[in-house]
């Protein structure tokens, strides 16, 4: 089925809902809605919008139609490329839809399911199904969803949300419009993998409800949207490829796709997703370990063993560059106890980070597998540390946590001298079979830049982030130039300029590095069908 | 050279709560951890065994069969053997029974133990008894609160800096002897992979009250001297004064007022 219909729920009264008019008060009162993660300054602009309800969205979504004033959605407000900082207009804050609505069971899948309103923290959910506590479930008077509740309560297994973005405060509505990603999508696959139903407003005030596996694109590559009054939006998806690699720049594009697809990780071009349903998966005990080797050379190698071998199943694969261990290690020499982990060891040249499956209660546990493929990259399982229990996974998590801060701190360090200096730090990937070749790329060019940086991240995903660390302004411009050469290597590679950060208002200008000037017209007619007055997320994804 | 280390699985205590209704330890959700005292002590054993390799060190816990995990993670820190004390009969044993019942585990299982190390306490009791009560019973010195170990070169003393109100001191005591850890300066380790796997082919040996030279009202609750009546948290501490919207001269004198006429100075 490739046409749907859009329908309308009761207007709350536009003067009732809570708003803050006029830039200056917005300023004065809530300066924190000015910007994002990524600290990218605002435009002035006139309102600030707190809807409770569905209802009360609606009418602030038709009031602004009707006054032709573009409206910008902010979620939790962790984005890194400005996508909630608004440039004109309106600010919609979707804080207060913050309810979790069902936990149920879906028996033709066989998976637990959790519905919830487009606020609530993946903080909220982990804790929650942690606990089996689900407050807003037992508040609530609904008998069936209760009982729902109790079947969970009583299942002996627990459950988890694998998507795992770092920034845990991120809303579930967010990380659905964005398609967030994390360590965890090496095995589990973004947030597109777990959405099983969304319910949209689009601009106009009109719903869509949309469950996976409903709509999907016609043989010509197309859906039409009808709203109430009868008006039909015929919608043509694009007709170039997403890439083989985790990927978060461009709307997504495949042949018969479902509709749902389009607006995952459309970065709230089309719509304002108000409810997400994801699936939940079963909780398995694991063990974290950072295996130390001599050289990043053997730990590209060691990716691609771990990779091809089907015995070895890790959740996540990251990596640190001998850049970073020497970043580690100095911090180390310096303040031992709050990195909190024994001494590096001396001969670690570069590590791997990664967790698989771990029964701690078994007698035997094979990892034969494992075990020859780092010897075969010329390392040991004694040189590596391992953590199953809580406490001991939180302090390999500080480990990983404490490079960024580091980097950070070097670069605030700097900025007394160079007030305009900033870090860069890539977000790209490509396919499996380029990995060596990107890496040789980013060693040559980083060498021979006399640049200093470090690299870590996913390199499961073959989306390591090198964060360069500018000395003064002449570093800063070497590093700008080389951020976009490797950009177009990673699209000649068949890779992604933006693999989990998006596009949003930062990146806008890496877009056309990315997809051809046809291309992006091809994306901007999605929108124009969708939102024929260009009233949503105005300067996101498109430059202006 | 044998060196026998007790260690004790305890709730991990930044998380528990008290039920304010029934007194009792909310343990639900609670990760059980090696006490970490218990690694201090296996953390010496180990770096004196770096110093003599010939040492053997034997792990042994006293608890219900989870406490094994306890013992797992002993064999990844290093130990090369384990002892799991386990059985119905010794359930509500306070110090004295547990002190007993390890020391004739010992006297069994280890009966040529040279040191025996012991945590200064466990985080969830804080009686710090079992350690000087299995002194006692096996009649060895004791030294507590060590935080520093060795072996004296001809191997039959050992050697501890240990913690003491004003500072530190440093005792000898010959062989067999007991020595409670402190924290000091332990940068806790972690295991390696290897270590984490290699832990569970090492021998892990069980032991019931059958095994054991005590009779059953030495054991548990019956071999008991004390019991738990009631277990409840301290009262919450009442806010301190707060001295505001003063200059600083005056708010300062305000402060020093107050410390003169409570006595807390002269």
């Amino acid at each position: 089925m490739y046409e749907i219909k859009s329908h309308i729920t009761e207007a709350a009264e536009f003067e009732k809902i809570r708003r803050v008019d006029g830039f200056r008060n917005i300023t004065a009162e809530f300066p924190a809605y000015l910007t994002d993660e990524s600290k990218f300054s605002c435009q002035p602009f006139d309102l600030l919008f707190f809807p409770k309800s569905e209802a009360e969205l609606s009418a602030v979504m038709g009031e602004m139609a009707r006054r032709g004033i573009k409206v910008t959605i902010a979620g939790a407000r962790t984005g890194l490329v400005g996508g909630c900082v608004p440039n004109q207009g309106a600010l919609v804050s979707l804080e207060n839809l913050d309810r979790v609505l069902a936990l149920y069971y879906d028996n033709p899948s066989t998976e637990w399911r959790l519905k919830a309103q487009c606020a609530v923290s993946l903080r909220a959910i982990a804790a929650q199904l942690a606990a089996k506590s689900i407050p807003d479930i037992e508040r609530c008077a609904d008998g069936l969803t209760m009982l729902e509740m109790d079947r969970f309560r009583q299942d002996p297994d627990s459950y988890f949300y694998p998507p795992d973005p770092t920034e845990m405060s991120a809303s579930l509505g967010g990380t659905v419009a964005t398609n967030a990603s994390g360590a965890r999508t090496f095995r589990y696959g973004p947030t597109r993998d777990w959405v099983r139903a969304i319910r949209v407003m689009l601009a106009n005030g009109e719903f869509l409800d949309l469950p996976r596996g409903k709509y999907f694109a016609s043989p010509g590559g197309e859906f039409t949207v009808t709203d109430t009054a009868g008006n039909d939006y015929p919608v043509r998806i694009p007709t170039y490829r997403s890439p083989r690699t985790k990927n978060t720049a461009g709307f997504f594009s495949a042949p018969h796709m479902d509709l749902v697809d389009l607006f995952i990780g459309s970065e709230g071009a089309f719509g304002v997703i108000t409810e997400v349903t994801v699936a939940l998966l079963k909780h398995t005990p694991k063990i974290s370990v950072v295996q130390f080797l001599a050289s990043d050379d053997d730990a590209i190698a060691l990716v691609q063993a771990l990779r091809v071998d089907p015995r070895i199943r890790l959740d996540f694969l990251e990596m640190y560059s001998g850049t970073a261990i020497d970043l580690l290690r100095d911090r180390q020499r310096r303040d031992a106890k709050t990195v909190g982990t024994p001494p590096i060891p001396a001969s670690a040249r570069s590590a791997l980070f990664f967790e698989l499956d771990f029964d701690p209660t078994a007698r035997e546990v094979a990892m034969e597998a494992l075990d020859a493929a780092v010897r075969s990259c010329g390392a040991s399982l004694a040189d590596s540390w391992a953590a199953y229990e809580g406490r001991e996974l939180e302090r390999l998590k500080n480990f990983r946590h404490i490079l960024p801060e580091t980097i950070n701190a070097t670069i605030a360090e700097r900025k007394k001298q160079h007030p305009g200096l900033h870090k860069l730090g890539t977000d790209l990937a490509v396919p499996d079979e380029r990995l060596a070749d990107m890496w040789a790329v980013y060693q040559d060019a980083l060498a021979g830049a006399g640049l200093e940086w470090a690299a870590f991240g996913h390199i499961g995903n073959n989306h390591v982030h090198i964060n360069i660390m500018p000395r003064d302004m002449a570093d800063l411009q070497k590093a700008l130039g080389l951020y976009q050469m490797f950009a177009e290597k990673a699209v000649a590679f068949g890779g992604s300029v933006s693999a989990e950060h998006g596009i949003g208002k930062l990146k806008a200008k890496f877009l056309k590095t990315m997809f051809s000037p046809a291309e992006i017209e091809e994306m901007r007619a999605v929108k124009r069908a969708l939102d024929p007055n260009w009233l949503l997320n105005p300067g996101n994804i498109f430059e202006e | 050279m044998k060196i026998v280390i007790c260690v004790k699985q305890v709730p991990e205590i930044t998380n528990v709560r008290v039920n304010p209704e029934t007194g009792t330890l909310i343990r639900e959700g609670v990760a059980s951890i090696l006490n970490p005292f218990c690694e201090y002590a296996l953390d010496h054993a180990v770096k004196l065994k770096a110093a003599n390799p010939e040492i053997e060190i034997i792990a042994v816990s006293m608890g219900p069969p989870q406490a094994v995990s306890a013992l797992l993670r002993c064999l990844e820190l290093g130990a090369d053997r384990a002892v799991l004390v386990s059985d119905r009969k010794f359930a509500g044993a306070d110090t004295w029974a547990t002190a007993l019942t390890l020391a004739a585990v010992i006297r069994k299982a280890v009966p040529d133990a040279d040191l025996i190390l012991v945590g200064k306490q466990a985080i969830d009791g804080d009686t710090a008894q079992v350690g000087p009560e299995i002194a006692e019973i096996l009649g060895m010195a004791q030294i507590m609160y060590g935080v520093e170990m060795s072996l004296t070169p001809n191997r039959k003393r050992i050697r501890v800096k240990r913690e003491v109100e004003s500072g530190y001191e440093v005792l000898e005591a010959r062989l067999p002897a007991l020595v409670s850890a402190s924290k000091g300066e332990v940068l806790r380790r972690m295991p390696s992979l290897a270590d984490v796997l290699s832990a569970r082919r090492k021998e892990l040996q069980a032991v019931t009250a059958a095994d054991l030279d005590l009779s059953e009202n030495e054991l548990g609750l019956a071999g008991s001297y004390t019991q738990v009546v009631k277990v409840f948290p301290p009262a919450p501490k009442q806010g301190g004064r707060k001295v505001e919207n003063l200059e600083p001269a005056a708010a300062a004198n305000e402060i020093a007022a107050f410390l003169k006429s409570e006595g807390y100075v002269g």
